[in-house]
């Protein structure tokens, strides 16, 4: 793996923080994650990266020697998962339970025949999908402490979480280094630590579901603000789009009328997990969860083009001017 | 670590770009105002920076693993024209918008970004 070193500076300034940020790059997880740091060890940065690297080495799908990959081939039989591994795959399932099944950590068969795993398109018969999701559920696994069965037939993939897990262990690294001031950009995931050096909130954008621009921007610190949309990945066939987010039930596109999900909150994992799950619920449901829980907010754009967002983030979200006709509604405790 | 052949794949885009933007050069040099300023990055390297400001329209091909990637500047716009990669993400990707999100083509290593982030954010979700 090659690292893209990008220094913009680093001598430390008399109150602590660099003069300029230091920067590293690097292609992880299937993205282009890049770490910037406004305080603490200069190489923060690359052991933070080499933290996600030692990750993906335990949760990709492909690689032969990972932990994943052994379960998924393994033939029915136990195999013994690291603390992370265990870790992720037990906060997965607890989600599964909680959107009701719209996080399926088991769903990566379905995913593969779509070509959404390779890039090869195609839009599967109705009879084979019906065939693949018999072997698609979070019921069918299990997990006993450490040791997980995957039966015959089904696979599993962290990739509605992994990134948000990695992350989290990324931001434990820079702290473990002295940062208090950071920025991960992990392909559009983004993690802050801390607020930025003058003490301001971080400005990040949140784009326009087209994938074209930006829609709005929200001020916040010390949080992830992770989106999930259509845009990310997606094909045309016969006039119709295929977006990669798929709904667990049907085994297709999911059509809830999300077209872009944002979550805001503490932890990234449980932002990961929730921008796909919301995508898939839609805003009625999504709403549902949102009063049952007190760890998150959210920005939900419709494809019938409002924004719908919830009550702790209504303060520092704002419309971009060319958008500020659209209707905002905002989600509250109270009904 | 890197290999001799992802090596000389930076250098064959390097050389790439130097011969197919014979005004880069002088480009570069320009001052260049805040939020305008382009990066392309080819497998951990820039290789090209560019003000889109006063940039004329061209193509630039980048070459990675023998897999070109066509960029296309027009009107002071920047876009993935043409790919070889399975997934077109960085074609769909359209122009690149002021703030914050990079075209990324992964299978073959490119980015192009803005410099200094762009616009009046710092990252983009």
């Amino acid at each position: 793996m090659t690292a893209a070193c990008i220094f913009m500076g680093g001598c430390s300034g008399g109150n602590g923080y660099f003069d300029e940020p230091v920067s590293k790059s690097d292609f992880l997880m299937d993205t282009y994650m890049t770490v910037t740091v406004y305080n603490g060890s200069s190489s923060a940065p690359e052991k933070a990266l080499s933290r996600a690297g030692e990750l993906e080495k335990k949760w990709s799908v492909t690689d032969s020697s990972s932990e994943i990959y052994a379960a998924d081939h393994s033939g029915g039989k136990p195999v013994t998962l690291s603390e992370d591994t265990a870790d992720l795959v037990s906060f997965a399932l607890s989600m599964n339970e909680k959107t009701d099944g719209a996080l399926d950590i088991s769903l990566y068969p379905v995913l593969r025949e779509w070509g959404f795993t390779t890039g090869e398109y195609r839009v599967p018969e109705d009879s084979r999908i019906t065939e693949l999701l018999e072997s698609v559920g979070c019921e069918k696994l299990s997990l006993d402490g450490r040791d997980i069965t995957v039966p015959d037939g089904m696979s599993i993939d962290l990739g509605s979480v992994g990134k948000g897990r990695a992350g989290d262990e990324m931001i434990k690294t820079l702290k473990e280094n002295g940062v208090t001031s950071a920025m991960l950009d992990l392909g559009g995931n983004i993690q802050l630590l801390g607020s930025k050096p003058d003490g301001s909130d971080f400005r990040i954008a949140v784009r326009h579901p087209s994938g074209e621009g930006n829609l709005a921007k929200v001020e916040v610190s010390d949080c992830a603000v992770i989106t999930s949309g259509g845009y990310e990945r997606f094909f045309e066939q016969d006039g119709n789009i295929y977006w990669h987010i798929l709904d667990p039930k049907t085994g297709c596109p999911a059509h809830s009328g999300v077209v872009s999900a944002t979550v805001i909150g503490k932890s990234g994992t449980l932002c990961d997990a929730l921008s796909t799950s919301l995508f898939v619920m839609g805003t009625e449901r999504a709403a549902d969860l949102w009063r049952a829980s007190d760890d998150f907010d959210y920005i939900l754009v419709t494809d019938d083009g409002r924004a719908v967002i919830t009550e702790g983030i209504e303060n520092s979200f704002t419309l971009y001017d060319e958008f500020s006709s659209m209707t905002v509604e905002v989600v509250r405790r109270e009904k | 670590m890197k290999n001799k052949n992802t090596a000389a794949a930076v250098v064959i885009a390097a050389a790439a770009v130097i011969l197919l933007s014979s005004i880069a050069a002088v480009v570069i040099s320009r001052r260049k105002p805040a939020g305008s300023t382009v990066e392309i990055i080819s497998d951990g390297k820039v290789i090209c920076t560019l003000d889109l400001s006063s940039e004329p329209d061209r193509e630039i091909t980048v070459e990675y693993k023998g897999r070109k990637n066509i960029i296309a500047i027009e009107n002071g716009d920047i876009y993935m024209k043409e790919a070889e990669c399975p997934d077109h993400t960085c074609m769909k990707t359209g122009r690149l918008s002021e703030a914050g999100v990079p075209i990324v083509c992964l299978p073959n290593h490119l980015i192009i970004r803005y410099k200094n982030g762009g616009g009046d954010t710092d990252a983009a979700a």
